[in-house]
């Protein structure tokens, strides 16, 4: 616990990497975001928890605009962002995102998944692409199945070519949407694995997780999310311990 | 991930996989399975012997008429009757075979044709090989530069007078791609390196970045100067676009139509499916309206309608109308096969890609266009063997094609009424085409095929 409280973000002096102001989501007449305001630290791991239809899927999408809000804004690094190019840049420069499904693409080798941002967006030449690829493979022990195609991989392995497929493009921020909820037990250590691996190398992430154990082994905050509202936001052993409310305790008594 | 500490202990059993074993062989050998799955009961064996009776008496009549009672050798139709009343008459189909296959094109100019397509053929050839690196361009200066060296060698006339500069001149450019393919391929399969490299570093000294490309431009200049020498004293016999026909006809028509239809099917496609109105609604009327208009009635009014909009002083030929026509009309049937295959590709691969930072146009060419035309291939091979097919309509606004030589057979006076031979060896030709069409297809499909 002690090394827990000195990862407190309270304690640093850190610049804000997103700003969320007051954000407003509605599906229909559903109101799916209620006044979401949360501000995530440069270097810190924050862990979104709740139940399901809690909005924070939805949350997390907003961050980089796969899912349109109709109210408040978000900033990245200072930079208030809106629906045009600029942001668009500013957004998918600053933030990686790892999916629920993976979403690699399935024609394209291992290896390519991981340089096809580095060859047509970067313009690098395709040695130095292929070289940082497999790199980044190889830290999450998977460069011996480079030239394999997705479909020949198990969702473990899928899952860890998707994170170093984000981690090419060099973001500050990692977005991770329930990265280990469509695996097989056997396959969620190996990624949680990767996820803590890269927790230590200062990376901003973000993760909508039901791993309580990954929450509370790497997060600097857990966020609790429940109809749409942030019930609690603190420290894991504040929030998954001594939680103030009792919808946190009896979500946790759910899941842990 | 600590909660479940598993026991280690050596007292647990050790569990051994058992071997695996070999599956059941079937040892029943072809006749063993004849019986048993045709003569396996009383009703089964009378519908097998019936079935065999009546293909026995089909291939029978069939092979008769068609090898055993034909005449191959006569000099007109009135002397195969009389030297086999119920056989197939071949010698009329032999005799106009050469009208069948180059139309109504010189008879002393026909080499050009073969030419022509040899070198059709040559070009798309180095495909095959695995080793030739960025396929995709060859395929790309087929289709860009192909038509230039096609062009000239089918119309003929004084080297860039005729056909004017610009023709000689994507002539010149055109052939020198093709001798430094060859020269590239045959010099790497010998284990040299290729011409481009040799001016690496002549390139390289006045060139920074793009040192490849550029040296691949000095290269092609260069031959293309070398080409367009040889080729400025050429001279060749013009043939007027009218004389073109047979089946060469029908392989202009259906070539231009199905490398056409996918580029134009992918724009409306992408267009339909555009959030911009305007795109939107134009994509739609062109797909929709093309579509449900049948297609004699689409070439009747580009040889007809079109002439009427375009301005007086602009005339374009009968076979150009044709082509615009057939690829407005294949682009539309496409633009709806590859709409299906982009709507199966889920959204993930879309979000997948933005998140990476991927533009539309990005996502579209890298990410979603190969998997949905991927995925199409199987639609995509209907549309090209029924357009291959359909272009025979062209026989109707008077292009000489296959299909009207064949029926010109029957009005030749030596040859009056042979009207079931020419059309059974148009089926039989037909079936080759689509038929290897269809296995390329499947061969195609597993070869990208990548889940397993």
């Amino acid at each position: 616990m002690t090394m827990l409280s000195e990862k407190n973000p309270l304690n640093r002096t850190t610049s804000v990497a997103i700003k969320i102001d007051k954000v407003n989501k509605w599906y229909g007449t559903h109101h799916v975001l209620k006044d979401i305001s949360l501000d995530i630290l440069e270097g810190e791991i924050m862990v979104v928890c709740g139940p399901s239809g809690s909005g924070k899927s939805t949350l997390i999408r907003s961050l980089n605009h796969l899912e349109d809000y109709q109210d408040g804004v978000v900033s990245v690094f200072g930079q208030p962002l809106s629906r045009d190019r600029k942001s668009h840049d500013v957004i998918h420069n600053a933030m990686g995102m790892v999916f629920q499904n993976f979403n690699l693409f399935p024609h394209l080798t291992v290896l390519q998944n991981c340089t096809l941002g580095l060859t047509w967006l970067r313009k690098m030449s395709e040695r130095d692409a292929d070289k940082m690829a497999m790199q980044l493979l190889d830290r999450v022990g998977i460069a011996a199945l480079a030239s394999r195609y997705p479909g020949q991989l198990s969702g473990g392995q899928q899952q860890r070519v998707a994170i170093s497929r984000s981690l090419a493009m060099e973001p500050k921020i990692m977005l991770f949407d329930e990265p280990t909820s469509a695996l097989d037990p056997e396959m969620v250590k190996e990624v949680l694995d990767v996820m803590v691996d890269l927790s230590k190398t200062g990376m901003t992430m973000v993760c909508v997780t039901h791993e309580m154990e990954f929450a509370r082994q790497v997060a600097d905050r857990v966020v609790f999310m429940a109809d749409g509202e942030i019930v609690e936001v603190g420290p894991p052993e504040q929030v998954l311990v001594n939680p103030e409310w009792d919808r946190t305790s009896e979500f946790l008594r759910h899941v842990l | 991930m600590d909660d479940f500490n598993v026991k280690n202990e050596p007292a647990l059993k050790q569990f051994i996989a058992t071997p695996p074993r070999l599956p059941p062989k079937n040892e029943r050998g072809v006749i063993g399975t004849i019986l048993h799955r045709c003569f396996n009961s009383i009703g089964n064996s009378v519908l097998t012997l019936c079935v065999a009776v009546v293909l026995f008496y089909l291939v029978k009549h069939i092979l008769d008429w068609a090898v055993f009672n034909a005449v191959f050798v006569a000099e007109s139709r009135r002397q195969c009757m009389a030297l086999s009343a119920d056989g197939a008459c071949w010698a009329g189909v032999i005799s106009w075979f050469n009208g069948l296959i180059y139309g109504r094109f010189p008879m002393d100019e026909q080499w050009r044709v073969n030419v022509g397509v040899l070198l059709g053929l040559m070009w798309l050839l180095p495909l095959m090989s695995k080793r030739i690196p960025l396929r995709n361009f060859i395929l790309l200066s087929w289709i860009g530069l192909y038509p230039f060296v096609g062009g000239y060698l089918f119309l003929g006339g004084r080297f860039g007078v005729e056909l004017g500069l610009v023709h000689g001149t994507m002539t010149c450019f055109a052939l020198a791609f093709l001798v430094m393919l060859y020269m590239n391929w045959v010099l790497s399969a010998l284990g040299y390196k290729g011409v481009n490299e040799w001016f690496l570093p002549l390139v390289s000294r006045w060139a920074e970045r793009r040192i490849h490309l550029m040296s691949f431009i000095v290269v092609w200049v260069l031959i293309t100067f070398g080409v367009s020498l040889g080729l400025s004293h050429v001279s060749l016999e013009p043939v007027a676009i009218e004389r073109w026909g047979g089946l060469f006809l029908t392989f202009i028509i259906a070539g231009f139509a199905i490398t056409m239809a996918i580029p134009v099917g992918v724009v409306l496609a992408l267009g339909r499916r555009s959030k911009l109105p305007v795109i939107h609604w134009i994509s739609m009327i062109v797909i929709e309206l093309v579509r449900s208009v049948p297609l004699i009635t689409v070439l009747f009014m580009a040889v007809t309608l079109l002439p009427i909009f375009l301005p007086a002083d602009m005339e374009f030929n009968k076979l150009t109308q044709v082509l615009v026509a057939v690829c407005l009309f294949a682009g539309a049937y496409m633009a709806e096969n590859i709409r299906g295959g982009l709507q199966a590709i889920p959204k993930g691969q879309y979000e997948a890609a933005t998140t990476l930072g991927l533009g539309y146009l990005h996502t579209m060419v890298l990410v979603v266009l190969p998997q949905a035309l991927k995925m199409m291939i199987p639609n995509i091979m209907t549309s090209f063997i029924s357009l291959l097919k359909d272009t025979t309509l062209v026989s109707i606004i008077g292009l000489f094609d296959i299909m009207l030589m064949a029926r010109n057979i029957a009005n030749d006076k030596d040859w009056v009424g042979l009207h079931t031979e020419p059309l059974v060896m148009i089926s039989v030709l037909f079936f080759i085409l689509c038929y290897s069409m269809s296995q390329y297809s499947l061969n195609l499909e597993k070869r990208l095929k990548v889940d397993h």
